[in-house]
C-alpha cells in the first residue's frame, strides 16, 4: 500500500481535503486522531479545521467500524422490489447485531443507506467499496462466507 | 477611490466601491443589527440578523456580505425585514439556554439587546430542553455552550486574528458545537490564552473568570492605556469599577495591535499575587522599619551626597516609563556622573543606521527572517502577526541558537552561523522583513547589513521600554560587584541581587516584596502599571501613553515621581511636572 502522504499528491490545496480524508479513512478504517493529524500535516492545514470537516460529513467515520461495512440500500427502487427490509432483517438475524452495530469479532458493521445508484439491479448492497447486485438471502450467505474465509 | 451611490431607507448614501451594504449603512449612521459580524473579522453571513430588503432581489439579503451597487435601493427596517429578524431571534432564543437573568453577560449581551429591540417577550418555539456542557478547563475564562449562538466569531478571531487555529466547529446543523483542536477540553488544547475569542464573543458563552459578576459595562470605567509587559506596546483598555481593576481588554483602535492582546498583557498582570510594598522602608539596627517618605528621601539624599559617584551603581528595569528612565539617567548619569549603569535585560544590537521597519511590515512580507528573538514567549502579539503573514503565504526562516517557539512554523530553522543562507533567500524575496532580538551574534548582525535597503528591519527588544533605555544610554554596562552603593529601579521585576557586595548600601525602588527588597537598606514603594501616568516607547520607537486607572496602593508613588522627588531634594532642577518631564524624555529618546 502506498503511504497516505504519497497518495495525497497535491498537498498545497485545501480543496484536496475531502479526498485526503477519504484516503485516510480507507487506510485506517475510520478517521483516527493520527489519521487526522497526518492529513493536517500533509495539507498544511490546522488540525481543528480538518477535524471540523471530518465531523461535518456523515461519510466520514470518527468511530471504528468492522473490517467490512455492509451498506444495505433502503432507496425507493430497492424498497419496491421488496428487498431492502428483508435483506436488513436477514442480516440482523444472521449477524446478531442491529443496524449501526458491529459484530463482536470486529468483522462486520451493518448500515443502511439511500440509493446506491444501482436501481436497475436492485436490491443492492455495498461492502466497503464493492457493489453487490440483485441480492438474495443465498447470495448474502455466500458473500459472508467468502468474506469470513479471508480471516480464518 | 470610486464612490457608489445608493439609497438606504430613502436616504441617499455613497460609499466606496466594494463596500458591503452594512459598511455603507454604518458610514451613513444607519444602524443595521448584527450578531455574527464583527468589524475586525471577515463577514460570513451566518446569523441572518442583518437581513435587509434590496429592491430587485428575490429574497432578503444579509447586509454584512451583500456588496453595494450603483442605484441600489435598500430597506433596513421594513415589515418583511423585522419579521425575518424576529423569526431568527425566536429560533436563537429557543435553541439553547438564553435565560438571561442568571447570565453573567446580562445587560452587556448583544443577543439580549436585540431581543429587547425586537420585542422578543416570550418563547414562540419550545424552549431549550437539552443541557450543553460548560468547559471551565482554561485558567482565565470559561466556555458555557448553553449560551453559545454559534456565530463563530471566536473561531474566526482565533484563526484570522491570532492565527492560532485552535477553535473549530464540530458536527453540523443542530449538533454543531464550538470545539478545540480534535475536540479536546479547551484547557488541554493548543490555545495560547490570548483571550481574543473572549473579547469578541457577543453573548455570555465565553466568560472571564476573574471579573465575572463584578459589574455590567455601564457600571465600569474604561481607561485607555498601553500594555507595558513587553516591548510591543499594545493599546489596551483597563476596565475598573470603584477603584478596582476588573479586567483588561484590547483596544480595537490601537495602531500597533488593533485589538489583540496576549496572555501576558490581558491576564497575567491581574493574577500577580506577590505582596506589595506600600510604605517606605529603612533599615535601622539591622531591621527594615516603616518610615514616612520624608525620612526615606532624606536618607537617600544623604547617601547620594556622602558616596563618591564612582562608587555608585545604578541598575534599572525596563518595565518603567520614559519619564522615570529619563530622570534616572539625568540624575545619576548626567548630574551625579555615575558611570556604572545598566539594565536588567539585554538590548537588541544596532543593526542598521535606523531600524526602518515597523511591525505592520510583517503583514505584507513574503519572507520573514526571525533572528535571535523568540516572540512566541517574549512578544506574543508579534508572533501572532508572523503567523498571520504565514497564513497569507509568507515564509518564515528562524535563525537562532536557542530553542524557538516558532520553530514549528518555519520553513527553515538555521543556527546563527548559517545566517548567510537566510540572507540569500531574503535577497531573492520582494518584501523581506528582518525581525531581530538580543540573541543576534555580532557576526550575524554584520552579515545582515547586506540586506539594508532591501529588507525592513524591526527590532524585537527584550524587556519593555528597552528602546527608550538604550536611546538614553542606560545600558552602558553594569558591574554590581564594583559598587559600594547601589540604586535599583526594580519596579515590578524580580532580581535576586547576585554579585551585590555584602556591605553595599542598597536603595530599591520597587512595587513588590522580593529577596532584594528584604536585603535593601532603603525601599521606596512604587506604583504598578495600572497606577501611573506617563509614556512608554515601543520596540518600533513609537511613544505611547500609559494612563492611571486606579490609585497607587498605600503610599506607593509612580516611578518617575519618586525620582523627581529625589532630584528636587538634591536641589537639581530636572523637571517636576509630568508634562515637562515627558517632553524632555521624548526629546532625549528621539533627538530631533
Ligand atoms: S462562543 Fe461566543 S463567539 Fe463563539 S460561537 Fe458561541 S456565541 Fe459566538
Ligand atoms: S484564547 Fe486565543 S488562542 Fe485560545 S482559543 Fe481564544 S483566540 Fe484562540
Ligand atoms: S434504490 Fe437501491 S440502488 Fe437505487
Ligand atoms: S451579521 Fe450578517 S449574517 Fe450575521
Amino acid at each position: 500500500m502506498q503511504p497516505l502522504e504519497a497518495k495525497i499528491a497535491d498537498p498545497a490545496k485545501r480543496s484536496m481535503l475531502l479526498t485526503a480524508l477519504y484516503i485516510a479513512q480507507e487506510q485506517y478504517g475510520y478517521l483516527t486522531k493520527e489519521a487526522i493529524e497526518r492529513v493536517a500535516t500533509r495539507l498544511g492545514l490546522p488540525v481543528a479545521d480538518v477535524y471540523s470537516m471530518a465531523s461535518f460529513y456523515s461519510l466520514y467515520r470518527l468511530q471504528p467500524t468492522g473490517r467490512y461495512v455492509l451498506q444495505v440500500c433502503e432507496g425507493l427502487s430497492c424498497h419496491l422490489v421488496g428487498g431492502a427490509d428483508r435483506l436488513v432483517d436477514y442480516l440482523r438475524k444472521k449477524l446478531g447485531i442491529e443496524v449501526g452495530e458491529t459484530t463482536p469479532d470486529g468483522l462486520f458493521t451493518l448500515q443502511t443507506v439511500q440509493c446506491l445508484a444501482s436501481c436497475g439491479t436492485s436490491p443492492a448492497m455495498r461492502v466497503n467499496d464493492a457493489l453487490y447486485e440483485n441480492m438474495t438471502a443465498e447470495k448474502v450467505d455466500e458473500l459472508l462466507d467468502t468474506l469470513r474465509g479471508y480471516h480464518v | 477611490m470610486a464612490m457608489v451611490n445608493l439609497t438606504i431607507n430613502g436616504q441617499k448614501v455613497s460609499a466606496p466601491a466594494g463596500s458591503t451594504v452594512l459598511q455603507a449603512a454604518r458610514l451613513a449612521n444607519i444602524d443595521i443589527p448584527t450578531l455574527c459580524d464583527h468589524p475586525a473579522l471577515a463577514p460570513i453571513g451566518a446569523c441572518r440578523m442583518c437581513l435587509v430588503e434590496v429592491k430587485g432581489q428575490r429574497t432578503l439579503q444579509p447586509a454584512c456580505t451583500f456588496p453595494i451597487a450603483e442605484g441600489m435601493e435598500v430597506q433596513t427596517e421594513s415589515q418583511p425585514v423585522t419579521d425575518a429578524r424576529k423569526f431568527v431571534l425566536d429560533l436563537l432564543f429557543a435553541e439553547r439556554n438564553h435565560y438571561c437573568m442568571y447570565c453573567e453577560m446580562s445587560g452587556d449581551c448583544e443577543l439580549q439587546a436585540l431581543g429587547y429591540r425586537y420585542g422578543i417577550d416570550h418563547w414562540v418555539y419550545p424552549t431549550y430542553t437539552k443541557r450543553f456542557p460548560v468547559d471551565a478547563s482554561r485558567k482565565y475564562f470559561l466556555m458555557d455552550h448553553n449560551r453559545c449562538i454559534l456565530c463563530r466569531r471566536c473561531v474566526r478571531a482565533c484563526s484570522e486574528l491570532v492565527a492560532n487555529h485552535t477553535l473549530g466547529v464540530r458536527q453540523r446543523g443542530a449538533a454543531s458545537m464550538i470545539q478545540a483542536d480534535m475536540d479536546v477540553p479547551f484547557g488541554q488544547s493548543t490555545c495560547v490564552s490570548c483571550g481574543t475569542c473572549l473579547q469578541v464573543c457577543p453573548t455570555g458563552a465565553l466568560v472571564d473568570k476573574r471579573s465575572a459578576f463584578m459589574g455590567r459595562d455601564i457600571q465600569t470605567q474604561h481607561i485607555q492605556s498601553t500594555c507595558a509587559q513587553c516591548s510591543i506596546g499594545c493599546g489596551m483598555e483597563i476596565v475598573t469599577r470603584d477603584g478596582n481593576v476588573l479586567r483588561i481588554e484590547g483596544d480595537w483602535n490601537a495602531p500597533v495591535n488593533a485589538g489583540l492582546l496576549c496572555q501576558k498583557g490581558r491576564f497575567d498582570p491581574l493574577y500577580d499575587a506577590r505582596p506589595r510594598i506600600t510604605k517606605p522602608l529603612v533599615r535601622k539596627n539591622g531591621v527594615l522599619k516603616e518610615v514616612d517618605w520624608d525620612t526615606a528621601v532624606q536618607i537617600v539624599v544623604q547617601a547620594l551626597k556622602d558616596t563618591n559617584a564612582k562608587d555608585w551603581g545604578v541598575l534599572t528595569t525596563t518595565y518603567a516609563t520614559n519619564e522615570a528612565l529619563y530622570l534616572l539617567d539625568k540624575l545619576f548619569r548626567q548630574e551625579l556622573g555615575v558611570t556604572n549603569v545598566g539594565l536588567l535585560n539585554d538590548v537588541a544590537p544596532k543593526m542598521v543606521e535606523k531600524a526602518n521597519g515597523s511591525l505592520a511590515d510583517v503583514n505584507n512580507s513574503d519572507i520573514i527572517l526571525l533572528v535571535g528573538a523568540n516572540p512566541a514567549s517574549e512578544q506574543p502579539v508579534a508572533s501572532f502577526f508572523i503567523k498571520r503573514a504565514l497564513n497569507k503565504g509568507a515564509r518564515l526562516i528562524v535563525v537562532d541558537d536557542q530553542e524557538n517557539g516558532l520553530a514549528a512554523f518555519a520553513s527553515m530553522n538555521l543556527g546563527m552561523a548559517e545566517v548567510e543562507k537566510a540572507i540569500e533567500f531574503a535577497q531573492r524575496a520582494t518584501n523581506p522583513v528582518v525581525l531581530y532580538g538580543a540573541g543576534v551574534t555580532s557576526e550575524a548582525a554584520r552579515a545582515l547589513q547586506k540586506l539594508s535597503g532591501k529588507a525592513a528591519f524591526v527590532a524585537l527588544e527584550p524587556g519593555v521600554n528597552t528602546r527608550a533605555a538604550a536611546a538614553l544610554g542606560l545600558n552602558s554596562g553594569f558591574d554590581p560587584s564594583a559598587s559600594k552603593a547601589l540604586y535599583v529601579l526594580l519596579g515590578e521585576q524580580n532580581w535576586n541581587g547576585e554579585l551585590v557586595k555584602k556591605d553595599a548600601f542598597v536603595i530599591v525602588q520597587a512595587s513588590y516584596q522580593s529577596p532584594l527588597t528584604e536585603r535593601a537598606d532603603v525601599v521606596l514603594p512604587m506604583a504598578i502599571w495600572a497606577e501611573r501616568t506617563g509614556t512608554v516607547t515601543n520596540t518600533e520607537g513609537r511613544i505611547q501613553k500609559v494612563n492611571k486607572a486606579v490609585e497607587p496602593k498605600g503610599e506607593a508613588k509612580p516611578d518617575w515621581e519618586i525620582l523627581s522627588l529625589l532630584a528636587s531634594k538634591m536641589g537639581k532642577k530636572i523637571g517636576t511636572s509630568l508634562d515637562e518631564v515627558s517632553a524632555h524624555a521624548a526629546q532625549a529618546i528621539h533627538p530631533s
